[in-house]
């Protein structure tokens, strides 16, 4: 069946390669070509190197021929006396499934011939795809390959290449499409399936009455630009995020501030933001952007799930709840992002994916920093103000500026004319290698030391980027104040993240360092641990070092004060974070190197000479020490070149600026708001292996890295086991969203095809992986995953092609070939009907009865009751009045266990856990909620009272009004007469009660 | 592949008789591709001739001590007062080791079969032929609401389907009226963790237990909570026959809009149903005496054993009964006596032990207990040793994963007999042990349904009740 193409595929192949193997003659057995792939896929299951069944190991080339306890396996040249030729040619072994003849034959020939093993000692038994689990030739692992548009016979159907796709399966299976949807339908689907909020009947009039190509585009240009689109398309994402504003557990307390994650969410959605950041930001926002709040909001993605707030007394209590909560994070990444339950290697390799129980520590270790808690980040009213005091220091600075470079050119004039300004000697360094000859401190006994291929070539220490520095024993001085600086030449300007000199302490966990280009690309900046005195010098980019020998220089200021300097004179602007102090005896100086244990850590270039001082250079002295002729001008200089206005006018502005920096940052202060988020820790430490999972059973360290089944991906991210927070989830942000990363995009264009469609391509959008769904259109999944990328991973460039396609655009009717030969439409032969979610039923129903509140953003509103008793908070539903409560449904304070009896039936998931899809059930349950519900009736009543105030009296035009609101059409006669009798005998609201419940407002055509 | 078949396949009407065949089945067909899922078989429920057909659970909330109850120590009482004399330090919760305290209640063997009990439960001590008693139950947790989890759905974390709802999975409901799996909480609250213990987690969401309250509306939204014009319940009804009869004319008939009609047929029965099965008015008096109705101390759980017994008689699959609330406080609501295991324990069993006993006594009489399983579980023991500083004997314990004991009683279990041992002070399980994977896999065994093949896909894992774990203890079978 069409399904199961793929593994007929795969099998075909492994048929093909046993048939090729029958006729080879003996010498030529090939090993690793043909023994090899048959011991993985038929034998390495039980017989490896961890379960040894047997006690026999296949995997290895030793264990092999040594055999298990049976005696040995393989004797060479002898199939009678190897026991593994006794055992499969008895059929004993593959146990239920023993090999054909071909197979049978190779194993013999093999024997022998000489059982010669292959190139590699060891089998990887993840090689290979078996019959029982995936290998790294599954089919999700391979990279993304954009196929060419099939041909197809009906080519006057095809829009776009989607429906390309669809109809060239279609034609296979001998389906037509259906035909188009009724204008009506088709614009009621996509109103709900782009904001989940039904139209109004005079947006659907309009389109009926010119239902063009162009004027369906252009409703689709309005819903994707409708603030609504984030409100819908971000809940689908909140059930990813399982987002539950408690914690769960006993105490299950309430989680006033996760609110702030929800509006990022949905604002972020709205801006379409490219996927790759939209997904590192959730990832690595707080580290990747120090200082904004919308870093500090995203993360809230790792901490939106439960957490154990009673984990009992005994160490074993605590460990084991900790692993339980690294577990929910990273089962929720992996599964979210990558479509991989990595969650399941945590106490044994996985057992269906090529996942080792390494790889899972490896991506605990990246996240062993996270902890839930609470931050104070800006209240973004408050930082409007900000920002608008900042335009005005901006301004005022400028005016500043230029009286003052006026003053600074009159002053240089006058030098011309013969005013010398003071002439200083030279700074003296504390520390100065020449790089002639060697790595020698020429003035003091701090001698480098290389490592890697560094080495001193032509009069400067050359280092390739690779790996290679110079360090330093440790310093004899504690460092306070510093300049560092060095003259440089760059092997490239497109390198990013080398260091030049650097001190740092001995783990390299705390360091300050000249780095190029780590943040933006071509500028220098002080690089430091965690960014913490890392910012932008907002200079100009870098053009010329990789020509000419550029001089750069950073002090570091007692009080926290950081310059660049570039060839003697200023880069960019100083700015003011911290000082840190690099005790004597646990520091060192580096070269060529960011810090011990960074990723893109390494400089490629050539370093001509380099200085330390243990003191901060004024700028003339940098200029001093650059050789340049410094245009420095200080003060007294300047003061004295200027007119007296001018001086005056300069104090004033001084004085205004100073007012305005600390108005600013008074309202910095003050305009704190609490968002739950990740409580970094910023040195999390090693993170072992754990044996089978137990918390007190711990093995080796691992490295901060990810799955290593992603071959065209390193799964190290090139860090020490114990870098910084920081420095590990910013690798495996960019390890997610590596452009190289094939599952990072297909994962991501599958979910919008679930979401628009009812189904994915692939049928288990969490799961790519052996026990996953196997797509129904592979080509399809790959070209929208290239396409995803050609469009900036925007999202909404998807949605619009996938919403204009004519295969979103069929009808829903049934058809009897199509149910005869594809029941679950999984060829898409129409559109499915679609059965509202929770949300939207909720939402469409305080839309037609006219009280939906569209306020946006801010704090849910609370339609449960909340009883802290004994330890534990109780949520139970309740139904107060008021317009706080007729806001969207994505907008509900949504504890975990606060039920809700309408969303609860109609399948809203309790956020216990991701729920990449959502159940569709019919129960007695759901038609007593929406007849009896207190808030459907409510509704039901102001709808009514709406509409008869609208139209008083007039009986026919009430009902009509219900039937257009409601509906989105006017009744037929039958309809009319029927609603009237109703609405005469037991009040409108009846009448309005009835059509919430009708399958014309539940279910969508 | 045919007309006929589509029409099964598309079942989207999800409750009553069957269970997994109309849903689980037809979802996995559709899964095709799956290697799990075609390896996995048609599974049809039940794997073989059922024991008992339908189940009542007794959980008791805070975790029961076994010493004093169930699991009778003589050398305990020897070891009163001397420390464990154990260098492991030992998992509890609070962590404070006292001396070693006997129990607060007397022991002696019961009916026929002689087994031992204690005078906690008198009443259910006079049913003792007709119970197994487990004694060498064992659990991961010694934390309330991850053990109560662990106990009700097989892990430690919110989001797992409890025992009922995989009940009614597999097995659906014998009536249409009626939830396959009601709950009945403790009068004085719901236990820690509320709702989230009757969850179908991901489950389809009508295999969530159904909470049926006392008062005019049992089950949530029964009527409409708000009065409506008189009669226009029939005639909204009647009126949206006609709407949704003509949409589907205009439209086509699909499964989903003929199961959604068939759905508020099923909804008027229940509205009918429910308030019958509720109205225990009817019983006779002596029926409601034995319950323990009519005393101030057992009239809760009276009349919600009567009540379990009433909807089990009209085809729900799984009842569960609660007896404790929320955790902590002063008094406690629970069985976690921390404080006072004497006063606690004599107080909180005086409240369920006529009631149970009632029910056990009315099952038998009906001849339902033949086919009907009644479980008695907590979610941990307690410790021999007291709660206090370490060279005292405090009145009250702490919890304990290690031992404790529950009862089954009916479906085919053997009766008067217990299984399984602790040590000689009933610290720890010795002989036989029983973790909560044996029980539930024992629990669906005995309700015809072989454990390892009641599954559900999701997120990568084809789910289980009893994880990737659990024994059938074919041991306490008849």
């Amino acid at each position: 069946m069409h399904l199961c193409g793929y593994r007929n595929h795969l099998l075909g192949l492994v048929l093909f390669l046993l048939e090729s193997a029958a006729g080879v003659s003996l010498a030529a057995v090939n090993f690793d070509h043909k023994v090899a792939p048959l011991l993985i896929r038929h034998c390495l299951e039980c017989h490896n190197s961890f379960d040894l069944k047997g006690k026999l190991d296949l995997s290895q080339r030793e264990a092999a021929m040594k055999g298990g306890k049976h005696g040995s396996s393989v004797v060479a040249g002898k199939p009678g006396e190897s026991l593994l030729w006794k055992k499969i040619s008895e059929d004993e072994m593959p146990p239920d499934h023993p090999l054909g003849q071909a197979e049978k034959t190779l194993i013999r020939d093999w024997i022998t011939g000489g059982a010669k093993w292959g190139s590699n000692a060891d089998l990887d038994p993840f090689q290979l795809t078996t019959a029982n689990r995936g290998g790294y030739d599954w089919w999700s692992l391979q990279p993304v390959k954009r196929p060419g548009q099939p041909r197809v016979t009906s080519q006057n159907w095809v829009v776009n290449p989607i429906d390309a796709f669809i109809l060239a399966k279609l034609e296979k299976a001998q389906l037509k499409p259906s035909g188009p949807a009724d204008p009506r339908a088709l614009i009621r689907r996509l109103y709900f399936d782009l904001t989940g909020l039904p139209p109004t009947a005079e947006q659907v009039a309009a389109f009926i009455n010119n239902p063009t190509d162009a004027a369906y585009r252009k409703v689709v240009d309005n819903l994707l630009g409708s603030p609504h689109y984030g409100e819908r398309w971000g809940r689908h994402w909140l059930d990813l995020a399982r987002f539950g504003e408690s914690d769960g557990f006993e105490r299950n307390n309430v989680r006033n501030n996760l609110w702030p994650y929800r509006d990022w969410i949905i604002n972020t959605l709205n801006d379409d933001m490219p996927y790759d950041e939209f997904v590192r930001m959730q990832i690595a926002g707080d580290v990747l952007k120090p200082g904004d709040p919308a870093g500090q909001k995203a993360v809230g993605f790792l901490v939106a799930g439960l957490h154990n707030t009673v984990v009992g007394g005994s160490e074993f209590m605590k460990k084991t709840a900790r692993q339980d909560e690294l577990e929910e994070i990273v089962g929720t990444v992996g599964q979210t992002f990558i479509g991989l339950t990595v969650n399941c290697a945590r106490c044994h390799n996985h057992k269906f994916d090529p996942i080792r129980q390494k790889e899972y520590y490896q991506l605990t270790s990246a996240i062993a920093g996270v902890y839930h808690g609470e931050r104070n980040v800006s209240d973004p009213e408050l930082g409007f103000q900000r920002e608008a005091l900042r335009k005005q220091v901006a301004v005022l600075s400028e005016k500043l500026a230029g009286i003052e470079n006026h003053g600074r050119e009159a002053a240089l004039a006058r030098r011309k004319q013969g005013d010398k300004p003071p002439k200083a000697d030279p700074p003296k360094p504390l520390a100065r290698w020449e790089f002639d000859t060697d790595l020698r401190d020429s003035l003091g006994e701090m001698h480098g030391m290389a490592k890697g291929s560094a080495r001193v070539s032509g009069g400067a220490l050359v280092v390739d980027g690779n790996a290679s520095w110079v360090e330093t024993k440790p310093t004899k001085e504690q460092l306070r104040a510093k300049t560092l600086e060095a003259w440089v030449e760059l092997g490239d300007l497109n390198q990013k993240g080398g260091g030049v000199i650097g001190v740092q302490n001995l783990s390299g966990v705390q360091f300050d360092t000249i780095v190029f280009a780590e943040r933006e690309s071509r500028l220098w900046m002080a690089g430091s641990n965690g960014y913490a005195r890392t910012q932008s010098f907002g200079a100009l980019e870098e053009n010329e070092a990789d020509q000419n020998p550029v001089h750069v220089a950073i002090v570091y200021q007692e009080d926290g004060t950081i310059t660049g300097y570039r060839n003697g004179v200023p880069y960019g602007k100083p700015y003011k974070t911290g000082m840190s102090k690099f005790p004597a005896g646990n520091s060192q100086i580096i070269f060529g190197m960011r810090h011990k244990g960074g990723g893109n850590n390494f400089l490629k270039g050539k370093i001509y000479r380099a200085q330390l001082y243990e003191r901060a250079l004024a700028p003339d002295e940098v200029a001093v020490s650059a050789g340049v002729e410094s245009s420095f001008v200080g003060e007294q200089e300047l003061a004295a070149a200027l007119g007296q206005a001018s001086r005056k006018r300069r104090k004033e502005l001084k004085g205004q600026l100073a007012a305005l920096i600390a108005r600013e940052k008074e309202l910095g202060i003050g305009s704190k708001m609490k968002v739950y988020t990740v409580a970094a820790r910023g040195n999390p430490g090693e993170v072992r292996l754990l044996k089978r999972g137990s918390a007190m059973d711990e093995g080796d360290v691992v490295r901060p890295g990810a799955v290593a089944a992603l071959r065209s991906l390193s799964s190290d991210f090139g860090i020490q086991p114990d870098a910084p927070d920081a420095e590990r989830r910013k690798q495996l942000a960019h390890w997610l969203t590596d452009p190289e990363n094939p599952l990072f995009t297909r994962v991501i264009v599958n979910r919008l095809w679930h979401y628009h469609f009812g189904t994915g391509i692939v049928e288990t959008p969490n799961d790519f992986g052996f026990n996953g769904g196997r797509p129904s259109h592979p080509e399809l999944l790959d070209w929208l995953a290239s396409e995803f990328v050609a469009n900036g991973r925007r999202l909404k460039a998807m949605h619009r092609l996938i919403v204009t396609s004519n295969t979103y655009r069929q009808a829903t009717a049934p058809a009897k070939d199509g149910l005869a030969v594809d029941a679950e439409n999984r060829l898409l032969w129409r559109k499915s009907p679609v059965r509202l979610d929770a949300e939207s039923l909720r939402d469409a129903v305080l839309a037609v009865s006219g009280k939906l509140n569209p306020k946006m953003g801010g704090p849910g509103f609370r339609d449960v009751s909340i009883t802290p008793n004994n330890g534990t908070t109780y949520y139970a539903p309740i139904y107060p009045k008021g317009d706080e409560y007729n806001r969207r449904t994505v907008y509900r304070f949504s504890p975990r266990g606060g039920r809700s009896a309408v969303l609860d039936t109609f399948d809203c998931p309790d956020p216990s856990t991701t729920a990449p899809r959502r159940g569709v059930t019919t129960t007695p349950l759901q038609a007593l909620a929406l007849l009896n519900n207190e808030f459907i009736l409510n509704k039901a009543q102001a709808m009514a009272d709406r509409v008869q105030a609208l139209e008083k009296g007039r009986l026919d035009e009430q009902v009509k009004r219900v039937f257009l609101d409601a509906y989105q059409r006017l009744p037929d006669a039958e309809e009319l007469l029927l609603a009237k009798r109703l609405a005469v005998q037991h009040g409108l609201v009846t009448l309005c009660r009835s059509l919430f419940n009708s399958n014309e407002f539940v279910i969508l055509n | 592949m045919n007309d006929a078949n589509t029409i099964d396949r598309r079942e989207f009407f999800n409750w009553g008789i069957r269970g997994i065949g109309a849903t689980a089945f037809a979802s996995l067909l559709s899964r095709c591709s799956s290697a799990r899922a075609s390896s996995f078989g048609p599974a049809v429920f039940p794997n073989f001739e059922p024991r008992a057909k339908r189940a009542i659970h007794i959980s008791l909330v805070g975790g029961m001590s076994h010493i004093d109850s169930y699991d009778h120590k003589p050398g305990l009482d020897k070891a009163h007062g001397k420390p464990l004399g154990s260098s492991e330090k030992p998992d509890i919760f609070f962590g404070k080791v006292g001396l070693l305290r006997k129990s607060d209640f007397q022991f002696k063997p019961r009916s026929q079969s002689g087994l031992w009990l204690s005078d906690m439960f008198p009443h259910i001590a006079g049913m003792a032929d007709e119970i197994t008693v487990i004694r060498s139950m064992t659990t991961d947790s010694a934390n309330h609401t991850p053990a109560l989890f662990f106990a009700n759905s097989g892990f430690e974390f919110n989001g797992f389907p409890s025992v009922g709802s995989w009940a009614s999975y597999g097995l659906g409901s014998d009536t249409e009226s009626l939830p396959a799996f009601v709950v009945l909480s403790d009068g004085r609250g719901g236990p820690n963790g509320g709702a989230s213990n009757w969850s179908s987690g991901f489950l389809p969401s009508q295999h969530q237990g159904v909470e049926l309250r006392s008062g005019n509306t049992p089950v949530r939204d029964l009527f409409p909570a708000i009065e409506q014009p008189k009669g226009s319940d029939a005639a909204a009804r009647a009126f949206l026959q006609k709407l949704n009869a003509r949409h589907a004319a205009r439209h086509g008939v699909d499964a989903m809009l003929s199961s959604r009609m068939r759905s508020y047929e099923l909804a008027a029965r229940m509205q009918l149903s429910v308030p019958e099965v509720s109205d225990i008015n009817g019983e006779p008096e002596y029926i409601r005496r034995q319950y323990g109705m009519g005393e101030s101390r057992t009239e809760d759980a009276g009349r919600r054993c009567l009540l379990a017994r009433r909807l089990l008689e009209r085809g729900v699959r799984f009842v569960q009964i609660y007896s404790g609330g929320p955790i902590g406080g002063s008094p406690r609501a629970s069985w976690d006596a921390h404080e006072n295991v004497q006063d606690n324990h004599s107080t909180e069993a005086g409240r369920i032990d006529k009631p149970i006993a009632g029910l056990l006594r009315d099952l038998k009489q009906r001849g339902m207990l033949d086919d009907t399983l009644v479980l008695f579980t907590t979610e941990f023991g307690r410790t021999p040793f007291a709660q206090s500083n370490a060279n005292q004997v405090g009145p009250g314990r702490d919890h304990n994963k290690y031992a404790f004991s529950c009862w089954i009683a009916g479906g085919g279990v053997k009766s008067g007999y217990s299984y399984g041992q602790t040590d000689e002070i009933g610290w720890k399980t010795v002989e036989n042990p029983v973790h909560w994977h044996d029980f539930h896999a024992t629990v669906l065994h005995l309700m015809g349904i072989d454990h390892k093949k009641l599954t559900f896909y999701h997120n990568g894992i084809e789910r289980r009740l009893t994880n990737v774990h659990g024994h059938v203890v074919s041991d306490i079978f008849v």
